[in-house]
């Protein structure tokens, strides 16, 4: 499956991967809670910088990668301010109206806050997806997180079918083209189109499933309660290093921005 | 005491009436190399996994009978005991890993198993090495080819040790040069000695130098001949043709001569031992008079003009000009990923070329409405389910019909012409995915010719099926051909090419090699091996015969040898 993942040789790589998940979950909570700019502000640029140095993610990529959050955070904050609703901003100065369509201070305010807001909360996961290998995960999951092996492996086994049913599905639609079946518009015609394509993408996944079913217990998987791992993850003193260090970095932000005046309330409601 | 010993072992799956083996009792020797053969639906693969106890312990049922392998009773023993001694390598390469790099998968067992760790590392250099991959360790195996996947699923096979190790046709998904490498491990794991081999393949003539034994089952799951592979093949020739079960092509050209008066001092099963049986006979035989080169009717079909196509950063055609005359037979051949299903998914319309880069009987392509294209040119896909948009195998026939508003009785004059055609009248009420592999072939080909398509483009018409179900297939296909359709074949069988085009283009990295006729093709080896092709068996043995008898050289099919004894 296509995955951010690039292999490399960092800090962040060498990280287990669920210390990355429990640095990366805590903050995408506080951006979702947060009711200001300044703290996604701060905690964008310190995602960022650990993504350059301790990920060792080069300029370039990075910027590639930011480009289109970038796109997507400007374009909602362009439009959030004429879906906000009017009541709630209309005390605030008008800077802008066309007929019914008016644009307050107090909407750009909120779009502005909500949009960075987003960018923090997409570029949060990037320091685990962008250094983590998707097997490693599994690995760190089912021995250091007691996650079932039989439940971890045979999802690994189920990522390899994504790209497959994918290919699987414009063959299908081009072999249907070709017979003459014109797709009709609306949720009718598409709802016929998916009946169409569902049974040989249901025929070519179940038998593929009963392949891979069989290869893997051919080969002794699930057959006793516990195996062993040639490659095994550990939870190491550079992971506490990590979760700590960066829980405390963030705490001390926290504060900077308190003392600052600048740390508005957290509360469930501003999420939308 | 024997490796493998089957008694009386009859199996049968949920749902189906007949049992998939019936009373078949079977012993296997330490260190033999034992083929098994049979036509498609008679039980092989089903044998193969009695051998490891997946079968009954993860599929069907075992009704009578016992499978003991080195001395393991396979009910009594768990997979995972009976994987240390059985290793199965079966035919889809991707359905088989369990995970995403290459050494992961070769020690998933060894941790299932929960060996320790520690003496993994060693073992992982020593399969690797064993299967001639190493420096593929640190790969995903998404990115191997189909070769190189087949050696990775062996090696993770044999960091298990098993005693015996089984094939379950480990060359039907890949390319020449894929298969090519499984032979030579074949070849290398028999040289050394270590395992019991039982193999189920039908490229049989390169592998013949390293069975000790054929079995051949019969229909009904029982077994049809057992013996040393001269004996077999010479003595039930004539039976396994009739049941359509593939076997060396030399062989067959034997039985086809002796059918003809011609004595041979040896019954030949490698190309070798063909040299040498059919010299004498060739010394003598007079070529028959060369036929004139079927000749296509001059106004071109379909012409493509300069076309390039690349999928991102992926060139996939370059610069790619080809006239197709009306009537001709012509055949795309090249390895995995030469451009043939791309410049043939142009050719349908599927990816929409640049203006002005085909001509449909000198009509520009583009301007054609897609409606008209469909009833022009028919394209069967290589698996037939995907074609599939109805719920019985008539309506199937008859929906592009009723798409272009035909009135109902022509639909029912017409489909029940095709159907009949086709030998699919007595499925007409059936569900098309409960047919059989074949039938689904022919019925997909049915379908796409209901509109009367004066052009048919066909994707690997004879993958993954039995001989008698190919050469029906493609019988049908020279028929519609002389009738003036014009017929397009993408394929990677030469024997295919040789047999029944009049004209082949031969494709590599997007580009066009060659194009013209396949003897032509044939007498270039540089040539066959940058397009990563092989001749098939007896084009090969007329170039072993014509260093001596040049008059051999256009002898390469087994037409052009029945000629040549009269």
């Amino acid at each position: 499956m296509q995955t951010l993942y690039q292999p490399h040789d960092s800090f962040l790589h060498r990280l287990n991967p669920l210390s990355k998940l429990l640095v990366a979950l805590p903050q995408m909570a506080l951006m979702l809670l947060a009711s200001e700019p300044w703290t996604p502000l701060a905690f964008v640029t310190l995602i960022s910088l650990t993504l350059l140095v301790l990920g060792r993610v080069k300029l370039g990529r990075f910027l590639r990668l930011l480009g289109p959050l970038l796109m997507l955070v400007l374009f909602f904050t362009a439009l959030y301010p004429f879906l906000v609703r009017q009541s709630l901003v209309a005390d605030t100065p008008l800077l802008w109206a066309l007929g019914p369509v008016k644009l307050y201070q107090g909407g750009l305010y909120i779009a502005l806050v909500t949009g960075v807001r987003i960018l923090g909360v997409l570029i949060s996961s990037l320091p685990f997806s962008l250094t983590t290998d998707s097997a490693d995960f599994v690995r760190a999951l089912v021995q250091q997180a007691r996650l079932p092996y039989r439940i971890g492996y045979s999802t690994l086994a189920a990522f390899r079918f994504i790209p497959m049913l994918q290919s699987e599905m414009s063959v299908v639609h081009a072999a249907h083209r070709v017979r003459g079946v014109d797709s009709q518009p609306g949720w009718r015609g598409k709802l016929e189109q998916l009946r169409r394509s569902a049974v040989p993408l249901l025929t070519t996944a179940i038998r593929q499933a009963e392949r891979t079913a069989l290869a893997m217990d051919a080969r002794a998987f699930g057959a006793h309660s516990h195996r062993t791992y040639f490659r095994r993850m550990r939870f190491s003193h550079w992971d506490w290093v990590y979760l700590l260090g960066y829980w405390a970095l963030g705490a001390l932000i926290l504060l900077g921005l308190r003392s600052l005046g600048l740390l508005g309330p957290l509360h469930v409601l501003q999420i939308l | 005491m024997p490796i493998i010993e089957i008694r009386a072992l009859t199996v049968k799956y949920a749902r189906r009436k007949l049992a998939a083996l019936n009373q078949l009792s079977l012993d296997v020797q330490q260190g033999e190399t034992v083929l098994l053969l049979g036509p498609s639906g008679s039980g092989k693969s089903t044998l193969a996994l009695t051998l490891n106890g997946l079968l009954p312990q993860a599929v069907g049922e075992l009704r009578e009978g016992q499978v003991r392998v080195t001395g393991l009773d396979t009910q009594e023993h768990s997979v995972a005991d009976l994987a240390q001694q059985v290793g199965i390598l079966f035919q889809d390469p991707d359905a088989q890993f369990a995970t995403l790099k290459v050494e992961d998968e070769i020690v998933f067992g060894l941790e299932n198993l929960g060996h320790d760790p520690a003496g993994m590392d060693a073992r992982i250099q020593q399969v690797l090495t064993d299967v001639g991959v190493l420096a593929l360790r640190d790969r995903p195996v998404s990115a191997l080819s189909g070769g190189e996947k087949q050696r990775v699923a062996l090696a993770s096979l044999l960091a298990m040790q098993p005693e015996i190790l089984v094939f379950d046709e480990p060359t039907a998904n890949l390319d020449s040069m894929g298969t090519q490498q499984v032979f030579a491990l074949l070849a290398e794991l028999k040289s050394r000695g270590k395992h019991t081999l039982v193999l189920i393949e039908h490229k049989l003539d390169e592998l013949m130098h390293l069975i000790d034994r054929v079995v051949v089952l019969n229909p009904q799951g029982g077994i049809l001949a057992d013996g040393p592979p001269r004996l077999v093949f010479d003595e039930h020739g004539p039976a396994l043709q009739e049941l359509g079960v593939w076997m060396p092509q030399v062989a067959v050209l034997a039985h086809e001569l002796r059918r003809r008066g011609v004595e041979l001092s040896l019954f030949p099963i490698t190309l070798g031992e063909a040299v040498r049986a059919f010299r004498p006979w060739v010394a003598n035989a007079t070529p028959a008079a060369q036929q004139p080169a079927r000749s296509s009717q001059a106004a071109p079909a379909l012409e493509v003009k300069q076309l390039s196509f690349a999928y991102g950063h992926l060139q996939a055609l370059q610069d790619v000009s080809v006239k197709i005359n009306k009537g001709d037979f012509l055949a795309i051949v090249g390895a995995n990923g030469a451009g043939k299903t791309t410049l043939a998914k142009h050719l349908m319309g599927i990816i929409p070329p640049p203006a002005g880069s085909i001509a449909l009987h000198g009509e520009e392509f583009t301007s054609i409405p897609a409606k008209q294209l469909a009833r022009r040119i028919g394209y069967v896909f290589q698996n037939p389910e995907h074609q599939f948009v109805t719920e019985t195998v008539w309506d199937e026939v008859a929906y592009g019909l009723r798409v272009m508003q035909e009135p109902e009785d022509i639909i029912a004059r017409k489909t029940q012409e095709l159907l009949e055609t086709f030998g699919l009248w007595r499925y007409a009420k059936a569900n098309p995915f409960t047919l059989s592999y074949g039938e689904k072939r022919r019925l997909s080909v049915a379908s796409m010719l209901a509109l009367g398509q004066d052009v048919l483009i066909l994707d690997e018409p004879t993958f993954g099926q039995d001989e008698r179900n190919a050469t029906a297939l493609l019988d049908i296909l020279r028929g519609l051909n002389q009738q003036g359709k014009t017929v397009i074949v993408i394929t990677h069988d030469m024997r295919l090419v040789l047999e029944n085009a009049n004209r082949v283009v031969a494709m590599s990295a997007g580009k066009v090699l060659f194009d013209g006729a396949p003897a032509e093709l044939a007498g270039m080896p540089q040539l066959l091996s940058d397009a990563r092709l092989t001749l098939p068996p007896l084009a090969r043995l007329s170039a072993l015969l014509a260093t001596e008898h040049p008059h051999l050289r256009n002898v390469l099919t087994m037409t052009d040898y029945i000629a040549l004894s009269q």
